[in-house]
């Protein structure tokens, strides 16, 4: 990541983009996409490298469930958090294991505890994006030592 | 005991049960919707706890720059102009907050006022408003709500015994709806009656069910969804209470019309 993160949240409230907005302005230098149409947030994380997306449960059309499967199919390393308003254990342990959900978040939510799931979740895509960086980075190497393998073989025929 | 009056006591006790059922039903049907009140009031609740926080931060910033301003007898800082940006937007939306909890408050209030014996001239769409707020909270993001109130004089009534009866049809209806519908809501003036519709895209009825809607007990949904006490107490308190009608239209796969109708006076005690 070597420019600013970027967040995607998602919520057809437009209250809840707004004051989660403003509290990451005054506190973060983050770059925050705000949606309140699940849809439109789909057809922005095709085009977009984003770190984080943050989606409500409750929406028309499509709920956060299938929006942070739609974010998982796209950027498997963005890390997704669902916040939700219905204290739903189902959904929660449903979200964990269909989706790989990094944190399950509960309105009305605390700024804190918010900005500390952010972060790790920043720290958990900056690991991930490591470590396929490494792995390409060994595949590479492996491919070269091949390739100077198969040159030193064919020197010898 | 005589199995005769063995008898007339089991009778007793059973007039007496149905009558603490009846008399529970409102609260019962209330505390079902209750998830859905508790997250329509959550959103705007947690908006206005951070708004409040990020208010209180940008006010010391405020201050600090302004203070330094004033020490030193350079202007503040363009960046002022923007946090008091920031926090003239976030009272808006403080104040849309508050809109929405109190409206759903309001509701409660109407609904809750149950003991409430009194006739009093009440306006039909804000009755109506009222009972929307505490059912669709749950159903709003899948089902769209349609309203055209006619202008019409307030009624006399109990207010809230016939917003119980506005609550149970618009539950129903929004039940009845299988994912995405409509529900229409409409108030008119109508054989020198107030009249009020409430249509749906549900599923609709067979000819059986139809015959059995008023029935005490009868109900397709499954327990925690339904008692089947809400369209014999909504006749009871139409019919029997305010000398009104309550009918309805429905076909199976098509969906439902409700149609009520209250004279609007009431006899003087
Ligand atoms: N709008 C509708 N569309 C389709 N079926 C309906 C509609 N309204 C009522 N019904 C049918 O009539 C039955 C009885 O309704 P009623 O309101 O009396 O009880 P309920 O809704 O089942 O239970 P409760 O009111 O306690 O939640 C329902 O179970 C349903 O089968
Ligand atoms: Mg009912």
């Amino acid at each position: 990541m070597s420019q600013q993160p970027v967040i995607v949240l998602v919520d057809d409230e437009e209250m809840v983009i707004t004051s989660i907005r403003a509290y990451l302005a005054l506190e973060t230098e983050y770059t925050v996409h705000g949606f309140t149409a699940p849809l439109e947030a789909v057809k922005f994380l095709r085009g977009h490298e984003v770190d984080v997306v943050i989606s409500d449960f409750l929406m028309p059309r499509m709920n956060g469930l299938e929006l942070l499967a739609a974010a998982k199919d796209r950027q498997p390393e963005a890390a997704r958090v669902l916040l939700t308003g219905h204290a739903d254990k189902q959904s929660a342990i449903q979200a964990i294991n269909q989706v790989g959900l990094f944190q399950f978040l509960e309105k009305p939510w605390d700024n804190a505890q918010l900005l500390l799931v952010i972060n790790s979740a920043l720290e958990r895509t900056r690991l991930v994006r490591d470590l396929a960086r490494k792995i390409a980075e060994l595949d590479a190497a492996h491919s070269t030592i091949k390739e100077a393998q198969r040159r030193l073989i064919r020197a010898f025929l | 005991m005589e199995p005769a009056q063995r008898i007339a006591e089991l009778e007793t006790a059973l007039a007496t049960a149905e009558r603490q059922l009846i008399e529970s039903y409102p609260m019962a049907s209330l505390g079902r919707l209750l998830a859905g009140i508790v997250h329509e009031i959550n959103t705007p609740i947690g908006s206005i706890v951070s708004n409040n926080e990020v208010s209180a931060r940008s006010l010391e910033m405020v201050r600090a720059k302004l203070r330094e301003s004033a020490e030193t007898g350079t202007p503040p800082p363009p960046k002022v102009l923007d946090v008091l940006d920031t926090l003239v937007s976030l009272s808006a939306v403080d104040r849309m907050a508050c809109d929405r909890i109190l409206s759903v408050i309001r509701g409660l209030k109407t609904h809750s006022r149950l003991g409430e014996s009194d006739v009093r001239a009440a306006s039909l769409p804000e009755l109506i408003v009222g009972a929307l707020k505490l059912a669709c909270s749950e159903y709003k993001r899948r089902v769209k709500v349609e309203t055209d109130f006619a202008a019409l004089p307030d009624v006399e009534c109990y207010p809230s015994q016939l917003s119980q009866v506005l609550l149970n049809l618009i539950v129903n209806a929004a039940q009845a709806i299988e994912g995405e519908g409509v529900i229409r809501l409409s108030t008119r003036q109508a054989g020198g009656m107030a009249e009020i519709e409430i249509a749906d895209t549900g599923r609709g009825m067979t000819p059986e069910q139809q015959a059995k809607v008023f029935q005490q007990g009868f109900t397709t949904k499954p327990p925690g969804l339904g008692t089947g006490l809400g369209l014999s107490i909504s006749h009871d308190i139409v019919v029997n209470q305010h000398k009104g009608s309550i009918e309805f239209e429905s076909e199976p796969g098509k969906g439902t019309v409700f149609r009520i109708r209250v004279p609007f006076t009431q006899p003087k005690p």
